[in-house]
């Protein structure tokens, strides 16, 4: 075998092996960068103009709910094909920030209703609304940690700040942020990701 | 233990570089199983024990059988050893496709496959 035939070889069976056996990441980011950019995009353009605020149109909610589905349909489909046969850290990784994810968003679903009769619904509004970015960027922070990777480590951060930033701002400016902020966060690790996979 | 100017005789073979480089792309610590591996690289079973066994004797490579009967399971996994065996492996690669190169520069796709991870 020459050393061009195993050079051919090496870049052959390192392209197949990540088509199999790695899970897209532009293709998550950018899956979920579009329920943020137009789900809550969608919630945002529904109180532009409301005075007093009375919340998002039921449509644009259940809109949230399809592109959520369809997102969360998808990257379950991509981590399945891709983690067929391997076993070991990476799957105990996995399982861990799925079960964080799925603890964080009870905990607060619990929060906001325990409070929900107390406080103004400027806060109900900014804990419904900001509350799952906030839990997305410590998602991501906790998966960079487990995964090393920075990039993951960069959108998390971003995440969080955005989040915070919406203890400043009225509803329609929270949706805002969701949408173009997380949205755009997702939207541009995803393009980072598929630019360095070239 | 070299061959083809320094290059690996374990690992310089067309169905060993594909078994090293494939289990190279799992994080560290993560197996994969046997069926898996033979389905992405479309191999027999026959064929794909004979190799995994040299890179099991020279340690870059472990087999580990799990459950028994019908549950009964073989993966493998790449060892600090292999990885690093592989690292070399590719970087005197990469040497010896510079080095063949005109101006010394690597700039053709083979060269880019070579680079290490």
């Amino acid at each position: 075998m020459s050393v061009q035939e195993a050079a051919a070889i090496v870049q052959d069976a390192r392209a197949c092996a990540r088509r199999e056996l790695v899970i897209s990441a532009p293709v998550v980011y950018a899956a979920w960068g579009l329920v943020w950019l137009l789900g809550y995009g969608g919630m945002w353009l529904s109180v532009r103009g409301q005075h007093p605020y009375r919340g998002p149109s039921g449509v644009s909610i259940a809109v949230v709910f399809v592109l959520a589905g369809f997102a969360a349909a998808a990257v379950l489909v991509i981590a399945r094909k891709a983690a067929v046969g391997i076993d070991g850290r990476s799957v105990l990784y996995r399982r861990f920030i799925l079960a964080a994810w799925a603890a964080g968003y009870l905990i607060l679903l619990i929060v906001q209703a325990v409070i929900s009769g107390s406080v103004s619904t400027r806060t109900l509004a900014m804990m419904a609304l900001a509350g799952p970015l906030l839990l997305a960027g410590l998602v991501y922070i906790l998966a960079s940690v487990l995964g090393r990777n920075r990039l993951a480590l960069a959108l998390g951060a971003w995440l969080v700040l955005a989040a915070v930033s919406c203890a400043w701002q009225a509803p329609a400016g929270i949706l805002a942020t969701c949408a173009l902020a997380g949205g755009g966060g997702f939207l541009l690790i995803a393009a980072i990701e598929t630019r360095l996979r070239i | 233990m070299t061959a083809d100017g320094g290059l690996d005789p374990v690992i310089h073979g067309p169905v060993r570089l594909r078994v090293m480089v494939t289990l190279a792309t799992l994080r560290a610590g993560d197996s994969l199983s046997f069926t898996r591996l033979q389905e992405l690289l479309g191999l027999t079973p026959g064929n794909l024990i004979t190799h995994l066994r040299k890179l099991e004797e020279a340690g870059y490579v472990t087999t580990v059988r799990s459950g028994s009967g019908t549950t009964a399971r073989t993966s493998v996994v790449l060892s600090q050893h292999g990885r690093q065996a592989l690292d070399t492996y590719t970087a005197t690669l990469r040497q010896l496709l510079d080095s063949a190169s005109p101006n010394g520069t690597s700039t053709s796709p083979h060269q880019q496959a070579a680079a290490p991870d």
